[in-house]
């Protein structure tokens, strides 16, 4: 490698580090707590909700189709927005609101919230809890979740919203390029010396190279991989809305037009979920949304199922029924890019291998802030010998007797 | 990683024992080898010995770091400032 490369390699990693350091130390310290939200929620908060009722194992479940009718019964005149069965629970909840326009309207209105839910135990059709009441007094915030919520914000968004995410997925460009450029600076500074050599009798400042060399070589792969998974997971909005535009709009356009179907005559909710089942071999069905949903066709339900395993757990495949006749109108593969995106979010979220694997993800996560705060200690370091030099050379004389190796070997 | 200022090639520097060219990639490379492992078997295997497979594989990297780190701590005492 030539002088001149090299160089530019260095200009390039210096540049790319300084862009991004500031805001991957924010995201890798909120990414701690998040990783444990789980448990964390579990320690502080805890769940209020009722107990479930003790059944025989092996109790089946209640016909949602009974649920339902329960739902529309506690609210007349209302309609019913979505079925979702929980997901270790067993307890199903549905989701009510005035009118598809009220839901609509709550847009322009951030106060309004006219949806609310009930949750019903899937195996006796028993009302288990129901959402508060829009006009009902606030719920005092738990400290757990000003903090928790905090660090979800700064750490998807910045507080900033859609222009946060994009802008936090642009950094992580940026660290994958500085994790590129370090890694070409790596092979160059590590020729004359071996793996993982932490030089603690010379300048400080080899020792921190030393150190940013090491930990960095350490966690390669895996900050590459969640840095660039990351970046993958800050795009999901567009390619939501890039397949909504293309794909979403093709298959619904003979229906568009189509009005929204009375409530009182639509086809079994039960039924529904069991030709999903059988039009998605392989995959749960996790919740239906009632025709007219803004996501969704004027006269179908929109079925979602997702894969079983960990790697398909979150790839997701909606099912077209059409809740008129009951018939199987299509299952629709996410296409690619939306795979891709689903496939990318374990990997970064670490949450796919029990406990040991989170606690290895903390860890990493902390090597990860030691490369960062090594190397803006590197740089710190570099421009102080700068200053220093550039004040002895207008004649300042500096009585700091320690600084000189460094400044020798920073001269070299 | 701005120690020796590239615009300066280093043979200049006193040729010792150290000093001699070292392979750079092995320990870097299977490292990286063991990581891809690691996010790959828990991811793909699920279940008992490949999630166990995937926690070993993962924690290589973190012992070797602390090893190295440990190693450089005990062998030389910190001597602030020492001339080179």
């Amino acid at each position: 490698m030539t002088t001149r490369t090299l160089r530019r390699w260095f200009v390039i990693h210096k540049w790319t580090s300084l862009v991004c350091t500031l805001f991957l130390l924010i995201v890798c310290v909120t990414g701690l707590p998040l990783l444990f939200s789980e448990q964390i929620w579990d320690t502080f908060v805890g769940d209020d909700d009722p107990p479930y009722e003790v059944l025989p194992p092996g109790t089946p479940n209640a016909s949602l189709d009974v649920i339902v009718e329960k739902a529309r019964a506690l609210y007349p005149g209302q309609i019913v927005t979505s079925v979702n069965p929980d997901d270790d629970e067993p307890a199903v909840l549905v989701s009510m609101a005035p009118s598809w326009q009220a839901l609509k309207d709550d847009e322009n209105y951030p106060d309004h919230h006219s949806g609310h839910w009930i949750k019903f135990d899937a195996r006796t059709a028993r009302v288990l809890e129901q959402s508060r009441p829009a006009d009902a007094p606030k719920e005092p915030r738990t400290w757990t979740g000003i903090i928790m919520g905090i660090c979800n914000q700064l750490h998807t968004s910045l507080f900033a919203g859609l222009t946060g995410r994009l802008f936090l997925g642009a950094m992580g460009g940026v660290f994958v390029a500085s994790l590129v450029s370090g890694t070409v600076l790596y092979g160059r500074f590590m020729k004359r010396l071996p793996f993982g050599s932490v030089r603690r009798d010379r300048a400080s400042r080899l020792t921190w190279l030393d150190l940013h060399n090491l930990l960095g070589a350490a966690t390669l792969v895996w900050a590459t991989v969640v840095g660039f998974t990351g970046l993958v997971n800050e795009l999901q909005t567009p390619l939501f809305g890039l397949w909504r535009v293309t794909d979403v709009r093709q298959i619904l356009r003979p229906y568009a037009n189509l009005p929204v179907p009375s409530q009182d005559h639509l086809s079994s909710v039960q039924a529904a979920f069991d030709t999903a089942a059988k039009a998605a071999p392989g995959n749960e069905v996790t919740g239906l949304s009632f025709p007219g949903a803004s996501f969704g066709s004027p006269v179908h339900y929109v079925l979602w199922t997702r894969g079983a395993t960990p790697l398909r757990a979150r790839l997701f495949t909606p099912v077209l029924v059409d809740a008129r006749t009951g018939e199987l109108t299509g299952a629709y593969p996410m296409p690619w890019y939306l795979r891709f995106l689903e496939i990318s979010r374990p990997l970064h979220f670490g949450d796919y291998g029990g406990m040991p694997l989170k606690i290895l993800w903390a860890l990493l996560d902390v090597v990860v802030i030691g490369v960062l705060v090594s190397g803006v200690a590197l740089w710190a370091g570099k421009r102080r010998i700068a200053t220093d030099a550039r004040l002895r050379a207008l004649g300042y004389d500096l009585d700091d007797a320690d600084d000189l190796p460094a400044l020798v070997e920073g001269t070299r | 990683m701005n120690a020796v200022s590239p615009e300066i090639p280093t043979p200049s520097l006193p040729v010792s024992a150290s000093r001699h060219p070292v392979a750079v990639w092995p320990w870097p490379i299977a490292l990286g080898l063991l990581t891809i492992f690691g996010l790959l078997s828990a991811l793909l295997g699920q279940h008992g010995v490949w999630l166990a497979l995937s926690w070993a594989a993962l924690s290589i990297p973190l012992i070797v770091t602390v090893a190295c780190v440990l190693r450089a701590w005990c062998r030389t005492p910190s001597v602030k400032g020492g001339q080179s």
